[in-house]
């Protein structure tokens, strides 16, 4: 069902802290995931037990500096050891189904609170800049809230959102037992929520009338206006992507300045395997092995197997891949690989008519089967 | 490189049960067929892990043969099965990122095909000349 909470004094963060308080204090959950303020300007994740210690939680905050799916699969593992509560992004719960499939989280006991997200801004830029510091963040948090509100992008001075936000075709949440819009909602006014209508009865919210403030009609409008815009922009930068693998020098000169830190790889999200061949010492070799390479094929790449390492992963995780972007943000060589992980993903998915993060009862494309498809492979002759 | 003088490296992952037993029923029956293959024995072609594929291929492989038991007929039940959907998989990402995904190789072939394997081999051989030399036998920088 849906309802509103008034906002005071044109404070939504405060009327937002109270909310979680109060579900906290509610005996809905046990501990509550949320974005907490940590150093001016910047926001951690942080499992919180004590309510009081929500007078910091921030989760409008336009930063990400983990996937917090990565978070949920630590605190929830096989099974949540208490009800777990968690404030996450779309691109969160998304890669979080994905690793309920891959038994790596458990959505059991666990109640999920999605935000509309107009996107993020990169940690280290946002430092720079100064933007959501004391004294410049009522005025970047009025810029960002009106232009959800409006379904623009954010213009926030200095700043560009993360190069996955940009092409983000999910801002709105799914699968969530409570919704905070931002998408249409005047949040000067009201925090707009769409809830359980268990979830409602205990925190003795009534169902708002749709009005000025807020309605769903309004809501729907300003996301598909953001879904439209990015829809454009995705095609548009997964087109460059593509021209640019099959053209001369392929996908090799698109790594060509991977320096194999495995950046990408602790970012991401779906990428959970504690034994990952590539953190093994099977790629280091005997002094004579480097030489026998070299002659081989004339000269030998002395960061080898960097290739293979991206098409392993490839290999690997694409078809979960959910477009989070988070290793394009933890690159240091700047290499677009969260667009070139969307522009082959997507196609592996196709394949397979399969959507990462959108069902968790769906199984995953690789770990399930049909006899019957595909049944001219293997066959030819 | 002239194509008539280039011969093709193939890397072959093999599934104990069925294809290499069928290499080997090839070779004890005397057939004949190209030398140009390297045998890797897996126990199940879904025990093929697409980074043993990857790593002939990226380091200059001309090609990549899996070879499998007919579907229905894993020893393992349903190995085979999975290693048609990361098959699939996995020609789409060659595919997508500019590899050539027609160097990768899927077969099935039972213990009792000799004949089929011999022939399997020597028809990858033909293609593979006809596709000439893998380009990255050529690329260090990768």
């Amino acid at each position: 069902m849906n309802s509103v909470i008034p906002v005071e004094n044109n404070d939504v963060l405060s009327t937002l802290r109270g909310f979680l308080r109060k579900l906290m204090e509610s005996d809905l959950i046990d501990a509550l995931l949320v974005p907490m303020e940590a150093g001016d300007g910047m926001v951690q994740p942080a499992l919180v037990t004590d309510p009081t210690l929500l007078e910091s939680a921030n989760p409008l905050l336009p930063i990400m500096p983990i996937n917090n799916a990565r978070a949920m699969s630590a605190i929830t593992g096989k099974h949540a050891p208490a009800r777990i509560g968690a404030v996450l992004r779309t691109c969160e719960i998304r890669a979080l189904v994905e690793l309920v499939k891959l038994q790596q989280a458990s959505l059991e006991d666990v109640l999920l609170i999605g935000l509309d997200c107009s996107g993020t801004y990169e940690l280290a830029e946002s430092m720079a800049q100064g933007a959501w510091n004391t004294e410049r963040r009522s005025t970047s948090m009025t810029t960002y809230l009106s232009a959800a509100h409006d379904g623009r992008e954010p213009d926030i001075a200095g700043l560009q959102l993360r190069p996955a936000c940009q092409m983000c075709i999910h801002p709105v949440p799914e699968n969530v037992d409570i919704h905070i819009h931002l998408f249409g909602a005047d949040t000067t006014v009201v925090l707009a929520l769409t809830l359980k209508d268990e979830i409602a009865a205990k925190l003795q919210l009534a169902e708002a009338p749709a009005g000025e403030a807020w309605n769903p009609e309004q809501g729907r409008v300003a996301a598909d206006s953001i879904i439209a815009n990015r829809k454009q922009v995705r095609e548009k930068e997964l087109g460059n992507i593509r021209s640019r693998m099959t053209s001369n020098g392929g996908i090799a000169s698109l790594f060509a300045a991977c320096i194999r830190c495995h950046n990408c790889m602790t970012a991401c999200p779906i990428c959970y395997c504690k034994t990952c061949l590539f953190k093994t010492a099977s790629f280091d070799h005997e002094p004579a092995f480097y030489l026998n390479a070299a002659r081989r094929k004339g000269a030998q790449r002395m960061l080898g197997d960097t290739l293979l390492f991206q098409m392993t992963r490839l290999n690997h995780m694409s078809a979960s891949c959910v477009s989070c972007g988070m290793c394009t943000s933890a690159c240091p060589s700047d290499i677009p690989v969260g667009a070139i992980f969307s522009a082959i993903g997507e196609q592996v998915q196709a394949a397979f008519e399969y959507t990462p993060g959108q069902d968790v009862d769906e199984p995953l494309p690789l770990i399930t089967f049909q006899p019957h498809e595909w049944t001219d492979i293997g066959e030819e002759k | 490189m002239s194509n008539d003088h280039f011969e093709p490296h193939i890397i072959a992952f093999l599934c104990n049960w069925c294809t290499y037993t069928g290499a080997d029923l090839a070779g004890t029956s005397r057939l004949q067929y190209p030398p140009n293959v390297r045998v890797v024995r897996m126990m199940c072609s879904g025990a093929v892990d697409p980074v043993y594929v990857l790593k002939p291929l990226i380091d200059g492989a001309d090609g990549v043969l899996i070879g499998g038991c007919h579907p229905g007929d894993c020893h393992y039940q349903t190995g085979n099965y999975k290693t048609r959907r990361r098959y699939v998989a996995m020609h789409e990402i060659l595919k997508a990122s500019g590899l050539d995904e027609r160097r990768v190789w899927l077969r099935w072939v039972s213990a009792s095909e000799g004949q089929r394997f011999a022939e399997t081999i020597t028809e990858m051989v033909t293609a593979l000349k006809e596709l000439g030399p893998n380009p990255l036998r050529e690329k260090w920088a990768v």
